[in-house]
């Protein structure tokens, strides 16, 4: 145990002192210059990578730009050929990406950022973007980055609002992604069904239908009680977690639609149609889809390379989300952002960067290994995987959660109410009441 | 003497950097609602972040959850560690061989073992299931470990005393060799019987080394970490399974509160100290034959 415990006191210790002498040189960095353009340099910042002269130089000056991203295998070695591409037009620019574990990525970047040894430019999960811009890490784009309005312009508007904060954009949607249905058809035959359910009406029937719990069958399986899982349900039924200017939850969390969407999990996980591994511990969506544990999952357009890899026979099948009693479709935005940090000195060859990888050329390329572009004008482009088509369609209703600094906080308090009533404690309304009042005190 | 302090001079200059520093600086941290980007925007809140800590019912679970891992985890790993120590002590064939086997799971990663663990005690299916249900049956349906805030524990408290009893037994071992041979020689002339002769004479003697081994291992204990935050997710269901280290993670990096986190690591810190000293005290009295 010695050891073990040595060697993890001893990672922990390494993360803290990291950390926490990064911290250091942020807090030495404040009492030296309070200058919120950041344009002052101080003697710590030494630390980052960059021999690139201060905001002034202009772009033919030699710079070198840092961008973080968390990119799956296939996406890194294209990336390679959009450097390639950029450089070759920006030949005094050089890109320097670094690659992260998602898990890792918010701890990497805050450690960083706080020894002044962050990127100058990143790759960011959508929800993290009011977080860091809330935390003063980050840019405004709108009247600072040239040509930003042209840009956001092109941009599908779901995936631009998640930049928005405070009044001012700190970012620009580099991609896009939402759930979709994903359906075992030799499941569906099987059971004499033809194909995937449109309404959640037949959705709830037909996930009893094909569930046989006592063998470890079931109709559906969500992921996780973490707010991601169950979204598409969510939204699809109409459920809402907060009012349009984020004031407060009571009425949207806790109010009709949204309990009728937890309403018919808790009742499907209840009578055995939805897989207990949600409260973990239990078998992944990916494999019992494909190995014909669970008939029916959510998830993204990237699960068609994961399933390339992992189960090259399984035949994947995409739908929309279920409709609900109007008739409509609904699912939740994923995706990132590209985003500036403030203590880049080299924000002019960095703005480049970030209007290449919001151009048709760079965004088409990062389509051939299934990155959905979130430029309008690609739609229909004859470079896109025609698995694309259901998920454009369904981005076309699709939500973005709550643009929010304490989004984790609320995702966390729908998450603890998901978990209450599967477990019997509460209700769901109960569930939800606590959950509405937990949110409302995040709102202040 | 003064040579002596210049070879003292990289070691106390990497300790006051890397670890006296931090821990200075952190205890700075915990008065405040840190601003991790923007330290000076941080707000003095005095003793606010330990006040929450100790009136949030999460961390008191979390607390009483980590006490549970060590009070159980580390009687089991003395005694299995002694009883392995006394076996490997007797002149047997292959004892190298034995040695190594007990060492094994000490040197394997904590990720992939809690992996593997969480592997085992699957809900759906998973060894621990087949054994409880198709050979031994003892249950006629899956029992869902993984999803119970209690059942989470069964992987956890398991892995940490396998992967333990290896060092626990090492350590044990060197302080059985220590014993003076000519005292059993002695008893046995005398007519001790073997477990008289483990009572009275290597259990007394071993002393020092149980006190080192309790201390050490109720410190690792209360430093347990990845096998939780890989089994249960840190804190699921309900945030009901958390320890005291997942907590502090979870505060820290994923809701950026850095006060709380560090005053949370401070608690913790104390939790400790108070425990050592209290049982070296107890522990540490004189051998007498």
């Amino acid at each position: 145990m010695k050891r073990a415990s040595t060697s993890m006191r001893m990672a922990l210790v390494a993360t803290a002192l990291m950390l926490i002498a990064a911290a250091c040189g942020g807090a030495a960095d404040d009492t030296t210059t309070t200058d919120p353009s950041g344009a002052t340099t101080t003697a710590a910042s030494g630390a980052t990578t960059t021999q690139a002269p201060a905001t002034t130089a202009a772009p033919p000056e030699p710079a070198t730009v840092t961008y973080w991203h968390t990119m799956s295998d296939p996406e890194t070695a294209q990336l390679d050929n959009v450097i390639a591409a950029f450089e070759a037009v920006n030949p005094t620019i050089t890109i320097e990406p670094t690659r992260f574990a998602y898990d890792d990525f918010k701890a990497a970047l805050l450690t960083g950022l706080a020894g002044d040894a962050g990127p100058d430019t990143a790759r960011l999960d959508i929800i993290w973007v009011p977080e860091f811009a809330n935390l003063g890490a980050l840019q405004q784009l709108d009247g600072v980055m040239p040509g930003f309005d042209e840009i956001a312009s092109q941009t599908f508007p779901g995936p631009l609002a998640t930049n928005f904060w405070d009044g001012h954009y700190y970012g620009l949607p580099q991609n896009t992604n939402t759930q979709v249905l994903l359906w075992n058809r030799e499941m569906f035959e099987a059971a004499g069904e033809d194909g995937p359910p449109e309404t959640l009406e037949e959705f709830a029937t037909v996930a009893c239908a094909l569930s046989d719990a006592p063998n470890e069958k079931y109709g559906f399986a969500l992921g996780g009680t973490y707010f991601w899982a169950p979204a598409p349900v969510f939204y699809s039924m109409g459920g809402e977690v907060v009012d349009e200017d984020i004031t407060t939850a009571t009425g949207y969390v806790n109010g009709a639609a949204s309990v009728e969407a937890f309403t018919m999990l808790n009742d499907l996980h209840t009578s055995g149609c939805l897989s207990p591994n949600l409260l973990g511990g239990g078998i992944g969506t990916a494999d019992g889809l494909a190995t014909g544990s669970y008939a029916m999952i959510t998830d993204g357009p990237w699960m068609v390379d994961i399933y390339a890899g992992n189960f090259p026979d399984f035949e994947v099948n995409f739908a929309l989300v279920p409709t609900n009693a109007a008739g409509e479709t609904s699912s939740v935005v994923g995706g990132e952002d590209v985003v500036l940090f403030v203590d880049s000195d080299v924000t002019d060859a960095a703005t480049l960067w970030m209007s290449f990888l919001m151009s048709e050329e760079s965004q088409k390329m990062m389509a051939e290994v299934g990155v959905i572009p979130t430029l309008s004008g690609l739609i229909g482009d004859p470079v896109m995987p025609d698995y694309f088509d259901v998920f454009l369609d369904q981005l076309q209703t699709a939500q973005a959660r709550v643009p929010h600094p304490a989004w984790s906080d609320m995702d966390n308090a729908i998450n603890n109410a998901f978990q209450r009533m599967l477990n019997g404690d509460q209700t769901p309304q109960e569930a939800l009441d606590q959950a509405a009042d937990e949110i409302n005190q995040l709102l202040g | 003497m003064g040579t002596a302090w210049l070879f003292l001079i990289p070691g106390v200059a990497l300790f006051a950097t890397f670890v006296l520093g931090p821990l200075i600086f952190s205890f700075r941290i915990s008065f405040y609602d840190w601003n991790i980007i923007n330290s000076g925007d941080s707000i003095w809140v005095g003793l606010e972040n330990y006040a929450r800590a100790l009136g949030d019912p999460i961390f008191r679970r979390a607390v009483l959850n980590t006490a549970a891992y060590a009070l159980v985890t580390v009687p089991a790993q003395i005694a299995l560690g002694l009883g392995v120590a006394v076996l490997l002590n007797q002149a047997i064939r292959g004892k190298s061989l034995f040695r190594v086997l007990y060492y094994l799971p000490v040197i394997t990663p904590w990720v992939i073992v809690s992996l593997i663990f969480e592997f085992i005690f699957i809900g759906q299916g998973g060894l621990a299931n087949y054994f409880l249900k198709d050979v031994l049956h003892v249950t006629d349906q899956n029992i869902r470990w993984l999803a119970d805030p209690i059942l989470t524990f069964v992987p956890i408290f398991l892995l940490g005393i396998w992967k333990g009893v290896g060092w626990t037994a090492i350590i044990a071992l060197a302080g059985l060799q220590a014993i003076p041979r000519e005292l059993h020689e002695a008893s046995s002339v005398d007519g001790a019987s073997p477990w008289a002769r483990f009572r009275y004479i290597t259990l007394p003697l071993m002393r020092p080394t149980l006190v080192f081994l309790t201390v050490v291992l109720t410190i690792g204990g209360f430093n347990a970490y990845i096998s939780n935050l890989l089994i249960t997710n840190g804190g699921d269901p309900l945030d009901k399974t958390h320890f005291i280290l997942t907590l502090m993670y979870e505060a820290t990096f994923t809701r950026l509160d850095f006060g709380y986190g560090a005053a949370i690591s401070y608690l913790l810190m104390f939790f400790v100290l108070v425990m050592s000293i209290f049982q070296i005290q107890l522990l540490r009295r004189r051998v007498e034959l």
